[in-house]
């Protein structure tokens, strides 16, 4: 089954990570896969610097590598034309986009996202984020990103996560998606925390126990 | 309209410049002005998306001299006023700063350093350390915080227009893009409840009354006629400088109580590889101490020398090439310590990196 995922959301939300963690899950599970960075937005914390360590863990992919760009931060980011077709890779794809509004309107320059059959696109949420703290802030910032068919808790306080922040934010990200009428597509947990976690939340959602890859990306 | 933008205290995830613009909310700032630069431009971002909230404004000028200039301006009106720049824009900041020196002008600026010189990297350095502490035509009355990380960031960003208004100099946070983009856990905090009460801001024109008859006359120059009316002026400014300075100096010490064999100086986010380097040195049996200066203007010499005198050796870790160590050269004159370095311009430096250079040393 093909499977074809997008994580957008807030700056600093986790989306990255969640697709990184995403996509090598579907890799154990024999899909062939193909991770594309499609953060026009920030030239910092993308998973660029990442590049090589994924591919070699057997993931194709479509990415700048830092040293190829010129003027990284000061003379825009340019898209690959692998990325524009980004969508017509043989397998599963994992997208992960820029933040914001603005990193959502990528959609609008990838050949098939209008009509892909398979397009999920998932908002990644961490309540941790004063800016995505409460339900009211969430639902009226979902919004705006377009289109959304899931949200993904992501909430965490780097290395002082605790199983009760986690389930806090289970808590408001599921009264959000209820509003918004969309589901929670999973928890992310780190795998630190993971003995305190069964198979899903205590609002039902499917716990996911996710790998921390990020804290080595160096621009 | 909401009324506070932080009530009471909470644990929070961010990123550095997320970090300025709600210190600068809580800290009751009216208005900020800027012009975009990476890696400053999400300050102003944030700022943008929460303002409006919180009944506070916001002015995007045509360029970096306007935005400096605005900010004096919207100070002089009696606005807790701010702006936010970095790299080149720094540059162009410090013709308005060196006016709001001679004038007097409680300005505050946030400075997430890039690399240097010029337009150089969006990404990071320490190397507008002595733009900013002696930037400008001028004597370098201003104040500057050094900040290590986003806890720092929040509370000297609050500080810094307690500082400003208080003692009527500009004053910047001097952090860096490292600081400004990396995700830490902080709490936030309204100043009130903290007992932080923030000072009272007024305008510095236009004032009630007639001048010369209810009240002086205020006239802010920055322009003299003379050399010896321009002499007093600044020997004024200088005078209340350094009364201030003794109550405005910051620092931080580690394990520098007892005799050492080497003392670490570092600010900002290299203070942390310092801070991780101690216990490093000290499983090898090196006895290391660590001093962090806060406000590298004024600089906290008295202590820094007090700590220096206990160390063999002084060594001098910075993102840059030189720039602290000219000032710590300045306030250790006349003692006599080797001095060795490690400079890395525009470049991270890590907890391994010190303690490998000092364990080559020995």
């Amino acid at each position: 089954m093909r499977i074809v995922e997008a994580f957008v959301g807030e700056y600093a939300s986790g989306k990255s990570e969640n697709a990184i963690n995403r996509s090598l899950e579907l890799l154990r599970q024999n899909h062939k896969v193909t991770l594309v960075d499609l953060d026009t937005v920030e030239p910092f914390y993308t998973l660029r610097p990442l590049k090589k360590d994924l591919q070699a863990l057997g993931l194709n992919v479509i990415a700048w590598s830092p040293e190829e760009t010129m003027g990284l931060g000061e003379a825009g980011s340019l898209l690959r034309q692998e990325m524009i077709w980004a969508l017509k890779n043989e397998g599963s794809i994992v997208l992960d986009i820029g933040y914001g509004v603005h990193g959502a309107g990528i959609f609008n320059l990838i050949e098939g996202a209008a009509t892909d059959p398979d397009l999920k696109v998932y908002a990644v949420v961490n309540t941790a984020r004063p800016l995505t703290a409460v339900k009211e802030d969430i639902v009226s910032y979902i919004k705006e990103l377009g289109r959304v068919d899931g949200l993904i808790n992501n909430t965490h306080l780097g290395d002082e996560t605790t199983p009760e922040v986690v389930e806090e934010g289970a808590r408001i990200v599921t009264e959000a998606a209820l509003e918004l009428g969309i589901p929670v597509v999973y928890t992310a947990v780190s795998q630190e925390l993971a003995e305190h976690f069964a198979a899903t939340d205590k609002m039902g959602n499917p716990v996911k126990i996710i790998k921390r890859y990020m804290p080595q990306a160096f621009w | 309209m909401n009324e506070k933008p932080v009530i009471g205290s909470r644990r929070v995830f961010m990123t550095g410049n997320e970090v300025c613009a709600w210190a600068a909310l809580a800290a009751g700032a009216d208005i900020m002005y800027g012009y975009p630069i990476t890696p400053q431009t999400d300050i102003m971002q944030y700022w943008t998306r929460l303002a409006p909230k919180y009944g506070r404004k916001f002015l995007q000028t045509e360029d970096e001299i306007s935005a400096g200039f605005a900010t004096v301006g919207g100070v002089i009106a009696g606005k807790r006023a701010f702006s936010a720049t970095t790299g080149p824009g720094n540059t162009l900041f410090q013709e308005p700063m060196s006016m709001a020196e001679m004038m007097r002008i409680p300005t505050v600026v946030l400075l997430p350093q890039r690399g240097g010189p010029s337009t150089a990297t969006v990404i990071y350095s320490q190397q507008e350390v002595t733009m900013t502490t002696f930037g400008g035509n001028g004597e370098g009355f201003r104040v500057v915080y050094s900040t290590a990380g986003h806890q720092d960031l929040y509370d000297y960003t609050i500080k810094a227009f307690n500082t400003a208004w208080k003692y009527r100099f500009p004053t910047f946070v001097l952090g860096d893009g490292y600081q400004a983009k990396m995700r830490e856990p902080l709490t936030i905090y309204d100043p009130a409840e903290r007992g932080i009460e923030m000072v009272k801001t007024e305008p510095l024109v236009g004032l009630p009354g007639t001048p010369g008859v209810d009240r002086p006359v205020q006239h802010l120059r920055n322009t003299y006629n003379t050399e010896e009316e321009l002499y007093d002026v600044v020997m004024e400014i200088a005078r209340d400088y350094e009364k201030a300075a003794p109550e405005i100096i910051e620092w931080q010490e580690f394990d520098t109580e007892g005799e050492m064999d080497i003392l670490i100086l570092a600010h900002g986010v290299v203070s942390r590889a310092a801070q991780g380097a101690l216990p490093l040195l000290k499983d090898a049996g090196i006895r290391a101490g660590h001093f962090r200066p806060i406000t590298l203007r004024p600089m906290p010499e008295e202590q820094m020398r007090r700590a220096a005198a206990k160390a063999r050796r002084i060594l001098v870790v910075e993102s840059a090439y030189g720039q602290l160590l000219k000032l710590v050269k300045e306030a250790l004159y006349g003692m006599d310590k080797p001095i060795d370095t490690l400079l890395r311009p525009g470049a991270g430096v890590t907890a391994e990196e010190i303690v490998q250079l000092i364990q080559e040393g020995r």
